[in-house]
């Protein structure tokens, strides 16, 4: 029956009417709306909302270009370009953001069950630093690479899957360390993540005692190349949108969001769940780490800073609810994309670097109010 | 520039430029926006492009992320940029920043912080800067000359990733191994990562242990000072030793004119950033121009000083 419950359930609210329902539990948690389902009372999906703020703000940045600078930010209207869009454009939007991006699409499940992730940034560093030290080349334009950090026990020029699989095991490691803490020690996920986040950054540092790690052999280097990082992060995307929206994973993920007691009690088993959650962020926060690595050729102790916050930004500005049970990979995707048009966009009209940062912590801000109006109107209209 | 912008409309109005006629448009990454040392690069830069007056120059902050500032020279590219300069954040990280502007075929600039394959760099690209081996080997030929060819030295080093660091340790050895420095000895070697805070509680462990020593010679002045205020602390008489930085900072020149420190180098970062900005201006016009252009070190203390009086922005902004 429950599992009938489950099957109706597109999204988590619906899920958790069906839930309530059958488990007759009076609970309205997380600003949910009506307990009963009517489909003719559905909001339009929040992605739409999300969507009209990045067309909004290309048009914003088209027409400041074309009156400060004179110049358009979509199209070629330089002499001697060809083709009609500015491609180069186009495609520095999405490559800047795609590595985060895969970043935001782990941090987005774990914002799903209610969770948050601060260590992703961190898992980045550590994870860059000890794949790249397993790939390393063995020259560097014609002289032995001397500096490679294991070139005395002549770990160099090692196959690709040897530093793909270190990768993802220092990701899984970390995660399910997170997952762990949060589900058995029932200590919030602000802390186990933030001890993650100091500890991962200590591992970047101590392995190689802060020097950076660079010259990958051509196979590593090849994960960064061109718009590589830009189809990765789509087939990510793509992989957990479908689990989100149509698996046993994506419901039990809403589920436990949405009301915690409550999917307990249909069966669903929510620690093992929330191990698997913090498991897959770190994961793809280690396949983040593979391809920035690669794709700057260098991986440094440093690396990945503050990504977990623009991770979680570009989740929240995409219409993820930080209290859990609301949200989806479309959404995140959609603001990972109005971070890169922002990016973009002052480089564009030559915005002082000072002004850059204040102006995008501002529409940060504002994109999440925006939201909170929405979540207040639609739950008083239903 | 823009310091007296108030409403949100001026502000973006004038953080842009005019794109105006014939201008050539430099782009601009730099490690940092807080660094006092390079404030002095990105500000002499800004007052280049005013005085040159057909650039436009759009600098912007790579908030020492390699991963930023690759973003940030293919958005550069991707606007059109006619030249580019990158003050790099690391300088094992400037190959995929190079292949970047070479596929596009931007004049690219390194400014202050070489790339490691610096007499690699292929057509298009150049490195403007200081040699840091003259650096370091005028400072310790002066304490060379200071301490009469012999004494005991100690070695506060920058930190152990940084080039700079590594060359100038590296020619206080070199310094030493010549015959008219032979009687020098480096009795301990250890890093303070550039940090004054560091460098004190060094010198205070080495005071603590009873180590012997007549000189102090640090990769910077910020080192040498945290070394100087650790034995002023204990006491010592600054006139016993010798102690030398580099780089002439402000605080540096105070400690100059105070006693404590006796020798400083003088890295002339103003005239690195205008070099820069010359010749990313002249690659872009289609100029051709040397695989690396070096903006000299000026060793002696009153040549310093007279500098500084001749450059008010390095007094006003060095702080």
């Amino acid at each position: 029956m429950l599992r009938g419950g489950l099957a109706v359930a597109a999204r988590g609210e619906t899920y958790l009417s069906v839930l309530v329902e059958v488990t007759s539990m009076a609970a309205t948690t997380h600003g949910i709306g009506g307990l009963t389902f009517d489909p003719k009372k559905r909001e339009l999906p929040p992605e739409l909302g999300v969507a009209l703020a990045l067309v909004l703000i290309v048009v914003v940045f088209e027409v400041l270009g074309r009156l400060l600078m004179g110049d358009s930010f979509l199209f070629n209207t330089r002499e001697g370009a060809s083709g009609f869009l500015n491609t180069a454009r186009l495609e520095i939007i999405i490559l800047q953001v795609s590595i985060i991006g895969i970043i935001a699409i782990g941090v987005t499940q774990v914002i799903i069950t209610g969770g948050i992730d601060l260590s992703s940034g961190s898992i980045v560093g550590a994870t860059a630093m000890i794949a790249m030290s397993f790939a390393q080349a063995g020259d560097i334009y014609g002289n032995p690479n001397t500096r490679a950090v294991f070139i005395d026990a002549g770990l160099v020029d090692l196959p690709l899957i040897v530093p793909l699989i270190v990768g993802a095991v220092c990701g899984i490691v970390a995660g399910g360390i997170n997952g762990l803490l949060i589900a058995y020690t029932k200590i919030p996920p602000f802390i186990a993540t933030l001890g993650m986040m100091v500890t991962a950054r200590g591992v970047a540092k101590w392995w190689t005692r802060g020097q950076p790690v660079s010259f990958p052999t051509e196979s590593y280097a090849a994960i960064g190349l061109g718009l590589m990082p830009v189809f990765i992060f789509a087939v990510i995307a793509i992989i957990f949108a479908l689990a989100l929206k149509y698996t046993i994973y994506g419901k039990h993920t809403y589920a436990i969001g949405s009301n915690e007691a409550a999917a307990r009690m249909s069966g669903i088993k929510v620690a093992r769940h929330k191990v698997l959650v913090y498991t897959i962020a770190g994961l793809l926060a280690a396949v983040a780490a593979i391809v920035l690595s690669a794709k700057n050729l260098t991986a440094q102790a440093g690396m990945g800073m503050m990504y977990e916050l623009d991770a979680i930004a570009m989740a929240v500005i995409g219409g993820v609810s930080l209290s859990g049970g609301r949200g989806s990979i479309l959404g995140t995707v959609l603001g990972a994309l109005i971070f890169g048009v922002i990016i973009s966009g002052f480089t564009f009209l030559r915005l002082d670097a000072y002004y850059q940062e204040m102006v995008k912590g501002a529409i940060i801000v504002g994109a999440v109010v925006l939201d909170q109006w929405r979540q207040r109107y639609g739950a008083s209209k239903a | 520039m823009f310091k007296s912008t108030l409403s949100a409309a001026v502000i973006l109005v004038s953080g842009l430029s005019t794109g105006a006629l014939a201008q050539t448009d430099v782009s601009v990454s730099m490690t940092a926006f807080d660094n006092p040392f390079l404030t002095i690069i990105r500000t002499a830069m800004e007052e280049e492009a005013d005085l040159l007056g057909d650039v436009t120059l759009n600098i912007e902050d790579a908030q020492v992320d390699v991963a930023r500032q690759l973003d940030q020279v293919n958005r550069f590219i991707a606007n059109g940029a006619d030249a580019i300069v990158v003050n790099a954040v690391d300088g094992n990280s400037t190959l995929a920043l190079t292949k970047a502007a070479k596929e596009a075929g931007v004049p690219l600039v390194y400014v202050n912080h070489p790339p490691f394959d610096l007499d690699q760099l292929p057509e298009g690209t150049t490195f403007v800067g200081s040699n840091e081996i003259d650096s370091g080997t005028m400072q310790t030929k002066e304490v060379c000359d200071l301490l009469g060819g012999k004494g005991k030295v100690l070695v506060i080093m920058g930190p152990l990733e940084s080039h700079a660091s590594l060359t100038r340790t590296k020619d206080i050895h070199d310094v030493i191994a010549t015959p008219e420095c032979s009687g020098m000895e480096v009795v301990e070697e250890q890093t303070a990562n550039w940090k004054r805070g560091e460098a004190q509680d060094l010198m205070t462990n080495w005071l603590t242990s009873g180590v012997e020593f007549d000189a102090v010679i640090a990769n910077n002045d910020e080192m040498a000072i945290g070394a100087i205020l650790a034995m002023k602390s204990v006491g010592m008489n600054m006139n016993d030793v010798v102690v030398a930085g580099i780089d002439a900072t402000r605080d540096g020149l105070s400690a100059l004119e105070a006693g404590g420190l006796d020798v400083t180098v003088y890295q002339n970062a103003k005239r690195q950033g205008e070099v820069a900005l010359e010749a990313a201006k002249r690659m872009a016009n289609g100029e051709s121009v040397d695989r690396a252009i070096w903006v000299p070190f000026e060793p002696s203390p009153e040549e310093i000083s007279n500098n500084i009086a001749k450059a008010p922005t390095i007094s006003t902004r060095n702080d």
